[in-house]
């Protein structure tokens, strides 16, 4: 009996990994493959807020502190009872050079080094607000996304430099992500559409859905969709910015504009948390699955949950299936389900590492996993009419 | 002649017909249930309408605050655990804070309808339990509220704030946090276009205001030469971006828009401007005392034009400042307090009692935002996501609370249409219904019923 279980285990899987790989042939590689990070195995409880790798650790801010894993397994959780500034932890970056963890919490910034924490918060130091959304580091610099402005943090001198509407040209002070490059800083304004601070120039540049109004896309491509933005990534190969908006996805390329909705692409849902990029691929973060879009092929493929519909949310998630969605240029579809799913299909954030990526979600921290090895064009045969 | 007879029959009988095909058809006008605009926007409003159809268009649809989280298997909380079940209050409450002015009536609004919900057996027999936080202006340090009021008192759901930034940090937090928020005191139309689904807002808010008074000021008295003077804050900036574009679009751009800072006691120079520019009216947005100031130095310069102001400045202090300088100032206003509603009469009887002063307008949205919310809780039990659930029941439908009728769009915002105000012989006289006048028929949701109740 067990034996006749475990080879129709195999024979599922293996269908599987044949679908995955006509599908996947010349377009994205499918991530058929997740193990999740849920209180089951000592992962904290609740949503789990942002995702960084550094090399083989993985460290996971949630809403009950800040979770290291290595080697699969969750090796400690740091609450406010270990020195953290906050346990709602909301971003972290890791310094390249010193090792150093900066934690943006909702109670402050907190810097790990050397074992201990450090906290810098609204009265000790000139971190702008206490609600701490994003920190990236650039060098010598720690740059700080808060509710109340951009901090830029001079690691060796200890000087505070504050932007916000007082300064520079935030229509709002709220400020929700922090991106790098070599030439410029991209910052995720909510309400205030993308700030852009040049560094050699020493200057801020806006860009603001150029309709002005809230409840309006007047033209597809008119610019920046949404003022409302959640989250903001620079592509180091292909030159251009992400924004994420509760409103739909905008790519800049610098020189036009390229924004999707759910009714023009396969965007799972225009309700976007938080938005990533690398190579070819941009990685919308949304509340209705995890949709990648490969900007060369133009293909979407959404993960999620396979009965995240299911009245009985907890069943679904419980039921551990999930569904890889992959939507072609014109418009067709196909769904392949796979054994494993992502542990939710409210997605808070992702971050890479190599060919994996660790997805941040409502109920536990997601490792996805491409199993097949082959790449190639999705196979046209598998596609359905929408 | 028999046929002379016939063709009188005949044309009696097709005047019938006409007649009775044109009373269906007048009728059918009448009951047509037209689809509501965005925030009950009049025609010629909307953005770009005379030029073109926009590519999309947001909040017109159910699923505007579809959530798909997991705050609804969070399991519930258990009743017999608690001594109390916590709302957190987040409202500007020290009394060198001027928004304390609006701050405190509501507070006290809240304070009512838990009492009273208390006195009728809480939640289950626990009683409902305020956990009440001052919103500091200074360096936003009060927006640590919500992180307090969940990590520390365990709220189920907050009420708050009067200012709009505070309310916008609440609300940019508990999309991570996940607890339901009512504003009650709120005038920035942009709280409820975030589509963060976890707030519901009762309180009118700068759109009704800026179209009620465009219209009234642009359609119907056809003053042409209109200027705005507002308050830096912003309170002044929102509002007065909401009547400058309705001006815009009536075509009728204002001729100047002059500022001044908060506290600011000398009007003069924006006033001396003003004059030179030959307006024809004025625009105030901003709060009753410095639009007090403004009319009376305004008046002293021999300026006669008519003044208009936003619902801040619909209260008993802009004529106790103004004096005769008063007369004649028309306000949008966000509840008439002469209606002789029982409802209203019984709640300011009890609030009189209680707190030996008139409720306003903040304190009679709290009381029914606070009452909304315990109906909710009620509901829904112990849960933040079902709690949330049983607000957005509200998509779409209206409530009869004391400061009138709200109702609630996609968005959950209230969009029901504001009342105007007249200051004559010292007192504010209300118009006797609320601005449904500006073309097109009335809304169906505005129809006899709610009219009645405005009154």
């Amino acid at each position: 009996m067990r034996l006749r279980l475990l080879q129709s285990l195999r024979l599922a899987t293996l269908l599987i990994l044949a679908a995955a790989s006509s599908l996947a042939a010349q377009g994205p590689a499918l991530y058929t493959r997740w193990i999740n990070y849920t209180p089951a195995n000592g992962f904290p409880e609740g949503e789990v807020y942002c995702v960084t790798v550094d090399g083989n650790r993985v460290w996971a801010g949630t809403a009950n502190g800040l979770a290291l894993i290595e080697n699969g397994r969750v090796k400690r959780v740091f609450t406010t009872a270990d020195g953290l500034a906050g346990d709602a932890v909301m971003s972290v970056a890791v310094d390249k050079q010193t090792g150093d963890v900066w934690v943006g919490t909702f109670g402050g910034l907190s810097r790990y080094s050397g074992g201990r924490f450090k906290n810098y918060t609204n009265l000790s130091s000139g971190v702008a607000n206490d609600l701490v959304y994003g920190v990236a580091v650039q060098g010598r610099y720690v740059w700080v996304a808060t509710a109340a402005g951009v901090n830029r943090f001079d690691t060796y001198t200890g000087a505070w430099s504050i932007w916000n509407e007082t300064n520079a040209p935030f229509n709002e002070p709220w400020c929700y992500a922090v991106s790098l490059s070599k030439k410029k800083v991209y910052v995720g304004v909510w309400g205030g559409g993308v700030l852009v601070y040049d560094l050699a120039g020493h200057y801020w540049k806006p860009y603001r859905d150029p309709d002005g109004s809230m409840e309006t896309v007047l033209y597809r491509n008119q610019g920046l969709i949404h003022n409302i933005v959640s989250g903001i990534a620079y592509n180091h190969e292909t030159h251009m910015f992400w924004a994420s908006t509760y409103f739909g996805l905008s790519g800049f390329d610098g020189r036009n504009w390229h924004n999707y909705l759910t009714k023009d692409s396969g965007l799972a849902s225009d309700f976007i948390n938080a938005v990533q990029t690398h190579g070819n691929e941009v990685w919308a973060c949304t509340q209705k699955g995890l949709s990648e879009f490969d900007y060369k092929t133009k293909i979407w493929v959404t993960y999620r949950p396979a009965n995240w519909r299911a009245l009985d949310a907890a069943k679904a998630v419980k039921d551990g299936r999930g569904e890889i969605i992959v939507t072609r240029p014109d418009g067709n579809k196909s769904k392949l389900e796979t054994p494993t799913s992502p542990a939710h299909n409210y997605i808070l954030n992702l971050a890479f590492q190599g060919k994996d990526i660790w997805v941040a979600t409502a109920q536990g921290l997601s490792h996805g996993i491409i199993q097949s090895q082959q790449k190639g064009k999705i196979n046209e045969s598998s596609t359905n009419g929408r | 002649m028999k046929a002379i007879h016939y063709g009188i029959l005949g044309c009696l009988v097709l005047t019938f017909y006409g007649s009775v095909q044109s009373a269906l058809a007048r009728n059918a006008h009448r009951n047509r249930v037209d689809p509501i605009p965005y925030a009950n926007m009049p025609k010629w409003a909307v953005p770009f309408g005379r030029f073109r159809k926009p590519y999309h268009r947001w909040y017109v649809e159910p699923n505007t605050l579809g959530y798909d989280g997991a705050a609804r298997e969070v399991p519930d909380g258990i009743l017999t655990h608690l001594k109390t079940v916590n709302i957190g209050v987040l409202a500007p409450l020290d009394r060198n804070n001027p928004d304390s002015a609006y701050g405190i009536p509501m507070l006290h609004g809240a304070e009512l309808a838990v009492e009273r919900a208390n006195a009728r057996g809480g939640n289950d027999g626990i009683p409902f339990a305020l956990r009440v936080h001052d919103d500091l202006p200074l360096w936003g340090a009060s927006w640590m509220a919500i992180v307090k009021m969940d990590y520390d008192q365990h709220v189920w759901a907050m009420l708050g704030s009067v200012n709009s930034a505070s309310t916008h940090i609440e609300l940019r937090a508990t999309l991570k946090l996940e607890i339901p928020i009512i504003d009650t005191a709120t005038n920035d139309p942009t709280v409820t276009e975030t589509r963060i689904p976890w707030l519901l807002h009762n309180f009118p808010d700068d759109r009704q205001q800026g179209y009620a008074l465009a219209d009234y000021i642009f359609n119907q008295l056809k003053l042409r030469h209109v200027a705005v003077l507002r308050a830096t804050n912003r309170y002044g900036r929102l509002g007065d971006a909401v009547f400058l574009n309705c001006a815009r679009r009536l075509s009728h751009q204002p001729v100047l828009e002059a500022k001044y800072s908060p506290g600011e006691q000398s009007f003069s120079t924006q006033l001396r401007m003003l004059r030179e520019q030959g307006i024809d009216g004025l625009v105030i947005w901003g709060d009753a005392w410095e639009a007090g100031r403004i009319l009376k130095q305004m008046r002293a310069l021999g300026m006669k034009q008519p003044v208009f102001a936003s619902s801040r400045v619909c209260s008993p202090q802009v004529i106790e400042i103004a004096g005769r300088a008063a007369e004649g100032l028309v306000t949008a206003c966000a509840m008439n307090p002469d209606r002789t509603n029982p409802k209203w009469v019984r709640f300011r009887q009890a609030f009189l009692g209680q707190f030996h002063a008139e409720p306003d307008a903040y304190a009679a949205y709290a009381y029914d935002g606070m009452n909304i919310l315990i109906g909710a809780i009620r509901k829904a039990g112990l849960n933040r996501g079902k709690i949330m659930d049983a607000l957005r029941q509200y998509e779409m439908k209206g409530y009869r609370g004391v400061a009138g009728y709200a109702f609630f769009d996609y968005t959950l915002n209230n969009i029901a249409p504001i009342t105007l105000g007249r200051v004559r012989n010292g007192h504010f006289i209300y118009w006797p219904e609320r601005r449904t006048d500006w073309g097109g028929p009335v809304p169906s949701f505005m129809r006899a019923e709610a009219l009645q109740e405005s009154r």
